[in-house]
């Protein structure tokens, strides 16, 4: 039954965030002045870059250290992550690409049917909360994985979580908790 | 009970009271007769309500607490306790401050010290730290409010403190999860009766509540309230509570009272009309209940998106039928104008299984041929080998063709679908394109990660990349608009700068370093823990009311002294306590005895926590009682050989004063000692 669920839901990863560093000092103002897709924060000292072929957001600092984020898959980061770095590789900067990780995978599932919160908060005390006065969805952290599900009375779960193995196995985890207490 | 007139000990009349310590001394053998007085004077302490209280009975402050002073009620109500331990505190400054919030809200008392509790747990664990104090006060007593089910809101205590109600809520979620408290949720039932309280429904306040509970009930079955906050479905629930019973209450005067927005309040109200309950007259509803039960809003909203999605699916899906259909007539039309190999039909048979392409039925020779395209086609990123598939057997892979529904990856026939037909065989090119992509990605992969961080550009479009850096013109307009912009941010650098170097040149000029959070003491170098304890004392200063020059002196004739620390040796059978103010008293009394060789009872202190504020001193015989100084010694916790100096000590005996009691003392001492030994 779970995994005949598993395979109709179909989870839609929206964000994905990573980092890599370049290894060397970047010139930010320089990125600035030459780069045709870049935003300069001089007060917090970083330059946002914004590709678009995999649509990324890229936040770089002077010390070489960039944030990538916008992508919608895993490879897709890294290929923007990759092509981020040639384009810094162009503007003159030595630039080695290491330390790739991905940090955080945000993604989207919907049930089809509606959730009890209420019920669902008590029947999952310690790891699920829930402050209607705060915001309309339950709060339901997975320590073992890291992951952190907030589930709408709508059937609609956005999870997040370090890499898209987990974000899966967090709402195979989910399911079964979350049939007990549908509508 | 000698109320300070004679001493038990000595008989003497001579007796010290300390109004400031609450002590009672016999001043001729030191001993101790009172302690802890109480004082009867009126003293004026501020409530928590702001008003004053007196007080005509107190025990007069305990500055003088070492560590043992954990009790923080002592002298309570006072700012000017010295020395008192930082926990002690602030565990009090918390008390009032929940007392001071609690009255406010007109909590109960039980519900303050409830909170009061929660707050001694949050200290103990440390999450105090790096919160305002205010925040995590707010946050005990919203959770006391949770438990008790009190009809507090978190925005009631963020209108109090000014603070925004998300901060609130992020502080209390922490300390919820942190203390284990499962706080049980909000039914906004509970708000009922203080809203319409407020509303002012007059002699109707119960009926109108009555069916304000009605309705809300009905919401909650109609799934209206999940999600939501109470305050909103309260308000809505008793605008028409009100209407029903005749009373004009405007959507105003309702969100002033609920606190919320005139929007949410009205989308509520239509989210109700969109309920079957709605249509009731005033008096079935206080009669029938419905049975069946709603989705709740967002639901039907949602599904009616889903809906209208799935419509215009359905009709592109339709046009898109159609077109293969046409496209699918032009085939069959070609193939049977081409067709001339009946075993094309094997092929067919093949291609009906599921992915058996990789099958070679002996003796087909084409398939083998099939098998070769496609696993070139798997290795060649060429379209060009697209056109060459197509140019060989293409009535063959027409037929291939039709059956590509049934396929899946690595099929050639969609390709020539897109060479061959419109539409909807882009779309499987596009497919085919990004597998082709994610195999060659696949190949890709290992040859960076074994790579040193070397930038692998296979895939990079360089020229795309170029399109990226911008000439040396677009860069000066680019400059120039970015200065445009951020010159505010620009100038106010300027002026800091100038600042700074007017300053510097005016020899004023501070740098203005991050603050160093504690101070960095050297650590202490010192042969014994006696040694330590000085040195530590002599740099934190711990009390105002002891001599440490006196002190150090003592010390450096090289016996232990502790002064304010818990020595927690046993007694011996010849201990006897002593208390002093100054411990050099007892150091004379010992200079005479010695020199004039009577046998000494070494003198071990120990410091009692009842006996808090006494200072009893050890000076462990030097002189060679063998027995009792070996004894003594095991007993000590500050070991340490001391070296007793009888000379040094007889020159010290001039200069200090004090002479004459501590003579009787401790010849009293010496006396009693043999008795006590």
């Amino acid at each position: 039954m779970d995994a005949d669920s598993d395979v109709a839901l179909d989870i839609l990863i929206t964000n994905v965030v990573c980092v890599f560093r370049t290894r060397c000092h970047l010139n930010l103002r320089k990125i600035a002045l030459e780069g045709a897709n870049v935003i300069y924060k001089r007060d917090v000292g970083k330059v946002l870059m914004k590709l678009r072929k995999p649509r990324i957001t890229a936040t770089i600092w002077s010390s070489g250290k960039v944030i990538c984020t916008g992508a919608t898959s895993e490879e897709e980061a890294k290929f923007g992550a990759r092509r981020l770095a040639r384009s810094l590789q162009k503007l003159g900067f030595q630039v080695i690409f290491t330390d790739f990780k991905v940090v955080n995978v945000l993604a989207v599932c919907n049930m089809p049917f509606e959730i009890r919160l209420p019920e669902f908060t008590k029947s999952n005390r310690p790891h699920a909360s829930y402050e209607p006065e705060l915001h309309p969805a339950v709060c339901y952290r997975i320590k073992t994985l890291r992951a952190t599900l907030q589930i709408f009375s709508t059937g609609s779960i956005t999870v997040t979580g370090p890499n898209v193995k987990a974000v899966a196995s967090a709402v195979e985890q989910i399911y079964p908790f979350v049939f007990a207490s549908r509508k | 009970m000698p109320g300070g007139r004679v001493c038990a000990a000595c008989g003497c009349a001579e007796i010290e009271v300390d109004a400031a310590r609450g002590d009672a001394v016999c001043t001729g053998c030191g001993s101790v007769l009172e302690d802890n007085i109480i004082v009867s004077e009126v003293q004026f302490v501020e409530n928590s309500g702001g008003g004053g209280a007196g007080r005509s009975a107190r025990a007069p402050g305990r500055g003088l607490q070492g560590s043992a002073g954990k009790t923080p009620t002592l002298g309570g109500g006072f700012h000017a306790n010295l020395g008192k331990e930082s926990r002690a505190q602030t565990l009090q400054n918390g008390k009032r401050q929940i007392h001071h919030l609690g009255n406010q809200l007109q909590l109960n008392q039980h519900c303050l010290d409830t909170a009061f509790n929660f707050f001694k747990m949050a200290v103990s664990k440390h999450l105090t730290r790096g919160r305002k104090m205010t925040h995590v006060i707010a946050a005990c007593l919203y959770l006391v409010c949770r438990t008790e089910g009190t009809p507090h809101m978190l925005l009631d205590l963020s209108d109090l403190l000014q603070v925004n109600v998300y901060v609130l809520g992020k502080t209390f979620l922490l300390l919820a999860r942190e203390l284990c408290i499962n706080a049980p949720a909000i039914d906004p039932c509970l708000y009922i009766p203080r809203f319409a309280h407020m509303l002012e429904f007059g002699d109707k306040n119960h009926e109108v509540s009555m069916t304000a509970l009605r309705l809300l009930q009905r919401m909650k079955r109609d799934w209206m309230h999940t999600g939501r906050r109470p305050s909103g479905l309260c308000g809505a629930a008793l605008l028409v509570a009100a209407r029903m019973h005749d009373f004009r209450r405007t959507v105003k005067e309702v969100i002033r009272v609920v606190k919320v927005c005139e929007s949410t309040l009205r989308k509520r109200l239509t989210e109700f009309e969109d309920t079957p309950t709605s249509q009731l007259t005033i008096d079935e509803f206080m009669k029938i209940d419905l049975e069946e039960e709603c989705d709740p809003p967002s639901f039907t909203a949602g599904q009616k998106k889903l809906k209208i999605q799935q419509l215009e699916k359905a009709l592109s899906k339709k046009l898109e039928d159609f077109e293969g259909e046409i496209s699918s007539y032009q085939d069959e039309i070609e193939i049977e104008l081409e067709n001339s190999r009946p075993k094309a039909k094997g092929v067919f048979a093949n291609f009906t299984k599921d992915d058996s392409i990789e099958d070679t039925t002996p003796g087909f020779p084409r398939e083998e041929e099939a098998d070769e395209e496609l696993e070139a086609a798997a290795n060649h990123l060429n379209k060009d080998f697209y056109n060459e598939l197509h140019e060989k057997d293409g009535g063959e892979k027409r037929e291939v063709g039709e059956y590509k529904n049934g396929n899946e990856a690595l099929v050639r026939p969609p390709a020539l679908e897109s060479l061959l037909g419109p539409l909807p065989t882009a779309a499987s090119l596009g497919i085919t394109e990004s597998i082709k992509e994610c195999i060659s990605t696949n190949y890709r992969e290992p040859g960076e990660n074994t790579g040193d961080g070397e930038l692998d550009l296979s895939g990079i479009d360089d020229s795309e990349i170029d399109r990226y850096i911008l000439n040396e013109t677009e860069a000066q307009i680019k400059a120039e608009l970015w200065m445009k912009e951020n010159a505010d941010y620009l100038k106010e650098q300027k002026e800091k700068e100038a600042r700074i170097a007017k300053e510097k040149e005016l020899g004023i000029y501070k740098e203005h370093k991050p603050k160093k959070s504690a101070k960095k003491r050297e650590p202490i170098q010192a042969s014994t823990a006696g040694e330590a304890i000085e040195k530590m004392l002599e740099q934190k200063k711990i009390s105002s009311k002891i001599n440490y020059n006196v002190l150090r002196d003592l010390n450096s004739k090289g016996s232990n002294t502790p002064k304010k620390e818990d020595d927690s040796t046993d007694d011996s059978t010849n201990t006897k306590k002593l208390s002093r103010r100054k411990s050099i008293a007892s150091r004379n009394i010992a200079n005479p005895v010695n020199s004039v060789g009577k046998r000494l009872r070494p003198l071990i202190s120990t410091q009692l926590a009842k006996k808090a504020a006494t200072e009893e001193v050890t000076f462990p015989n030097a002189q060679a009682e063998a027995s009792d100084v070996e004894k003594t010694a095991a007993v000590l916790v500050e070991s340490g050989p001391v070296a007793y100096n009888p000379d040094e000590e007889v020159e010290e005996e001039e200069i200090e004063e004090d002479d004459d009691h501590c003579m009787s003392a401790l010849q009293l001492m010496g006396g009693n000692g043999e008795l006590g030994c």
